[in-house]
This record gives structure tokens, sequence and C-alpha cells, in this order.
């Protein structure tokens, strides 16, 4: 187990390094800088003389050492759009909103999504499975800005019920959360079905039947605690996905969230900023693979590390 | 049913037909596609004016009517037609890409499976590479190196496309590697190439056909997505993602411009999704998930 989770660390350093390289490379392959755009024009001489104060004139790999040797350090630079604080204050600023959009989406979005995968694996073929599987397939195509579209359009601007944007008070959360916890809910409510499916057809099931055990206590104590192992593993990466998946929900509902700074960044050629967001996101990812996996073979006890593969 | 003298000399064809026939939202979403394919091949025939054409800057933001089925939109362009032309855009880059997605997925795939080993570490090495990077954040900095643009957003769709044939084909070869018949042609001196070509691939013929089509609707998603974030397909060129973008300023009280092209592309994607279920259970019936 040991050696295993040795192994995935020391592969995990290896992504991270691969990425950051690749993605430090394509940045700066970019055309143009940061002191390029239109809205403030610079003279050649104020803009080599910038470019100085930052260090952007010297060689890029020393360029990538400094930066990287900061980031060791948890130092992430400052971003240029905005000087006055350092890339992790700015996230600090910025990342509340979107967790909240994002965590609130999962937290509301899994568990109905398991409900509903439930509902449609329990009664096979009947009206009820086909709206349940006909809603986790529309929640799983249809891009999130049409959801959230359609919600404004109904909710906001036919409805005139709640507000189609902003995010100062609670009433305005409504929508963006329900536009997101569609994704965690068609999520949930495909695999849900499926694993609770793949268990249901298991001799062992037909064996609890035979005896003569309640339907309900064979589903809740037996199948749905099966179930439940490919349920855990997709939580954690879904969670972390929430960082970028948010991007629509909060362009289309104008949140003053995280998900503006990764367009931002990469328009403005923020260097520092558009790689710590980058590498942090690669490494939640990460993280959150390495411990799904660990999770799911302390909660499965029939699979054990070390036999080469995984 | 009288004439049905040797019912056993039906090919496997045969029954994934009837498998797919079974399968109502598959059929229904499949004469879905046919409609838009067609619609798409040919829209010059079927609108009044080029996507571009400013034709009626009189009526701009016409309500959808008998003449304008859409409206027209802040431009002065028929919005039918825009959409009509929209579908042109999306569908190609959604095949194209698939298409590369497969040319990328197949020969990695077969190499990972057929030889294991290293080869098999390295390519899985590549494919969490690409798990770990979210793929919206890579396909915006690529976007933003290029410059965007038609064939780019293929690339780029492509690029993030091929895991999944890739992973799909290498399951298929692994399980197939062992099987007497390549034991056979191993021992008669075939080259591994010629194993890979002749007996492995085709063999893999249905996970790589499912794995085309469901990649179109995932290359659709991602440049309406990279079109909406403004990055994606440049304005002249008609795109469902874009015209999302712009129906968004106006959706207060010319609702018309968000809302076809959003139902436009939520159709598309839908009945291409649907569509590629249905084809994943009629040819491989164990992958089945009911």
């Amino acid at each position: 187990m040991i050696r295993y989770i040795l192994g995935r660390l020391a592969s995990i350093a290896l992504t991270f390094f691969v990425v950051s390289v690749i993605v430090f490379l394509m940045m700066h392959a970019v055309p143009g800088g940061p002191f390029d755009g239109n809205d403030m024009p610079v003279s050649a001489e104020v803009k080599a003389k910038l470019n100085a104060n930052l260090g952007l004139d010297k060689p890029l790999y020393v360029q990538y050492l400094n930066y990287m040797g900061g980031v060791l350090r948890l130092d992430f630079g400052v971003p240029f759009q905005s000087p006055g604080e350092t890339v992790l204050q700015l996230l600090g600023r910025a990342w509340p909103p979107s967790l909240i959009l994002g965590g609130a989406g999962v937290l509301i979005g899994a568990p109905l999504g398991i409900l509903l995968g439930m509902a449609a694996a329990l009664n096979r073929n009947s009206w009820i499975d086909y709206l349940a599987s006909a809603f986790a397939t529309l929640g799983l195509t249809i891009p999130v800005f049409v959801t959230s579209m359609m919600l404004i359009l109904v909710f906001a601007v036919w409805l005139n019920w709640l507000p189609a944007s902003g995010w100062g008070k609670p009433h305005s959360w409504v929508l963006p959360i329900l536009a997101y916890a569609t994704i965690p809910m068609a999520t949930y409510a495909r695999y849900t079905r499926s694993a609770m499916l793949d268990v249901l057809n298991k001799p062992f099931v037909t064996v609890l039947r035979a005896k003569g055990l309640p339907e309900r206590r064979i589903i809740f104590q037996h199948v749905l605690r099966n179930a439940s192992l490919a349920m855990v593993t997709v939580f954690l990466p879904m969670f972390i996905g929430t960082a970028t998946g948010s991007i629509f929900v909060e362009a289309m509902f104008r949140v003053p969230g995280l998900g503006a700074y990764f367009v931002s960044s990469i328009e403005q050629r923020d260097y520092p900023l558009e790689m710590a967001l980058i590498l942090i996101v690669t490494l939640m990812f990460c993280f959150a693979y390495l411990i799904s996996d660990i999770a799911y073979a302390l909660l499965n006890p029939r699979i054990r590390f070390g036999g080469g593969e995984k | 049913m009288t004439t049905e003298v040797l019912p056993l000399q039906r090919g496997p064809l045969y029954y994934a037909w009837r498998r797919f026939a079974a399968n109502r939202a598959a059929m229904l979403s499949g004469v879905v596609l046919l409609v838009l394919v067609t619609m798409a091949v040919f829209a010059p025939l079927i609108t009044r004016t080029g996507p571009t054409d400013q034709a009626f800057l009189t009526q701009a933001l016409a309500f959808p009517s008998g003449e304008f089925w859409f409206g027209v939109d802040d431009l002065g362009r028929d919005f039918f037609t825009r959409i009509v032309y929209g579908a042109r855009v999306s569908l190609t880059i959604g095949f194209a890409a698939a298409a590369c997605s497969v040319i990328i997925g197949i020969p990695l795939g077969a190499v990972a499976g057929y030889y294991g080993g290293r080869a098999d570490w390295a390519v899985m090495r590549l494919i969490e590479l690409f798990s770990v990077v979210p793929p919206l954040l890579a396909a915006m900095l690529l976007g933003a190196l290029t410059g965007g643009g038609f064939f780019t957003i293929i690339l780029i769709a492509a690029l993030f496309g091929w895991v999944q044939v890739c992973l799909l084909v290498r399951a298929q070869v692994k399980a197939f590697r062992e099987k007497e018949f390549v034991r056979a042609a191993q021992a008669m001196g075939a080259s591994p190439g010629y194993i890979i070509r002749r007996h492995l691939v085709p063999n893999a013929i249905s996970p790589i056909i499912v794995g085309f089509v469901l990649a179109i609707p995932l290359a659709m998603m991602l440049e309406a997505s990279l079109s909406f974030l403004g990055i994606g397909v440049p304005p002249p060129t008609p795109s469902w993602g874009q015209m999302i973008n712009t129906g968004m300023n106006f959706m207060y009280f010319y609702w018309f411009l968000a809302v076809f092209p959003t139902g436009a592309l939520a159709l598309t994607v839908l009945a291409t999704t649907l569509f590629g279920d249905g084809l994943r259970d009629a040819l491989d019936p164990t992958l089945k998930g009911r």
C-alpha cells in the first residue's frame, strides 16, 4: 500500500513537472506580451523597462526556474492584471464564490442524482426509468451555459421570480447553483443506475431473495452498499472539477468568481496567474484521483495494490 | 416468415441492426441526425441569403414570423439561415475532430495493447497527463496560442478526443492478443505491424465506431464552449456557441436570438449522443448497461 502511494506520488511529481514545462512554453509561445493591450498603450522603452522589472527579458529557462522556485516556496508571484496583491490573495478573494457555487451544486445535485438513479434502477424499463435516463442524458449532453440560459429565460425573464445575475444576496445564488447542480445530478444518476443494476444482477442478491430477506433490506443493506463503491470514487474529482466547470455558469450569471480569471489571465498574458491556476487545478486533480483510488481500495477489500497494474 | 429457410446465415450486422432498430430513442435520434446533416449539406438550397449577408438591415431584430422563421438578428441577417449554416460548422467540426481522434487513437491504442510493457506504460502516462489537465483550460490556452479558427478547433478537439478511442482500442487489442488466431499468425511469421493491421484493428472495429460517434458530440460541445467564450470560430462564420453569446445580450426582449441557437445545439448534441449510445448497445451487447 505504502509502496503504491509512493509510486503514485512520484508519478504525480512527474506529471506536475511535465505539465508545468508544457504550459510555461505554450504560454510564452502565445504571441504578444502583458503590455501589448490596446487600452493602455505604452512606448517601447517603457515596455522594455516593465519587462525588465518583471524579469520577462531573461531567457525562458531562467524565467521558468525563477517561477518554479517560487512555487516550491508557495509563492505564485503577483498577477499582472491586479498588481496590488499576490496571486494567492487574489485566489483567496475570487475562489469562495466559485467554491460556494460548485460545492452547493455538488451537494444538492449528487444526492438528487443518486435518488434518481436508484428510482431508475429499481423500476427498470418503466416510465420512471425512461424519464430518469432521459433527464440524465439531457443533463450530460446539454452544455451548462445552455441550461443556464434556459433557467434565466424561464425564472428571471418570463416569471421574474429570481434575479438573472449578480452574487450579492442569497436569492441570487439560487439560479447559478441550480444550473450547476444539473451536472453532478446527471452524472450521479447515470452512475448510480448502472452500478445498482450491476449489483442487482449478482448471484448473491438472488441468494438473499431466496433466503426470504425483505426486499427493502436487500436494497439498502446489500445492494446500495456494494453499489456505493463506484459512487464514492467519482465524488472527489467531480468536486475539483467545479473549479473549472463553473467558468460558464459564472459567466452567464455574472458571478465574481474564479471563472473569469481563467479567461482573462490567458487573454491578457498574465503569466503568473495563468501558471498558478493551471498548476493548482492540475495538482488538485492528481490528488483527487489518488485519494479516490485509496478510498476505493480501503472500502473494497477485493482490491489490493502491488500486482503490477492497478 | 414462411420464406425464411436459412435463418442461420444471417451475419452479426443483421443482429446489430435488429438491436439498433428496437431502440426507439436511437432510431429517432438517427432520423433527427439525418435531417440535420441533410439540412447542413443542402444549406444554400433551403435558405434565401448567404449566412453573412446583411440583407434585411431595415428589419433588424424582427421577431420570428412567416417571412423570417427564426427572426432577424441584430446585424440584419436572416436568423434561420444563420442557424442552418451553424449546423454546417458544428457538424463539420464534430465529424472532422472525431476522425482525427480515431486516427490518433487507433495506432497508440493498438501499440499499447499489443506490446504491453514499456509502450503501454508510456501511452498510459500520456493519457494520465491528458486526464489531469482540465481540457477546457488547455483548449483555451491552445486557442490563444493559435488565434482560434476553424482548423485549430478541430485539432484541439481531437487532441482531447483521442483518449477515449485509444482506451477502447487498447482494451480490445489486449483481449485479442492471446487468441489462437493471433498466435497462429505469429507462428507463421507475420510481423507485429501486419498482425495489428490485419487482425487486431479489424476485430476492434465496433469499439472504434462507437468511439468515433461518441467523440462527435464532445467535439461539438467543445467548439460551442470555446466560441461562446469568444476564442473559437471567429465571428463572421456562424457558430451556435457564438450566437448564444450574442443572444445573451438581447435576451430580455429579443429572446429568439438566444433560444434558437441554444435549441439547435442541444438537439444536435443530444441526437448524436443517443445515436452513439444506441450504436454501442447494438454493436456490443456486452457493454450494454442494462
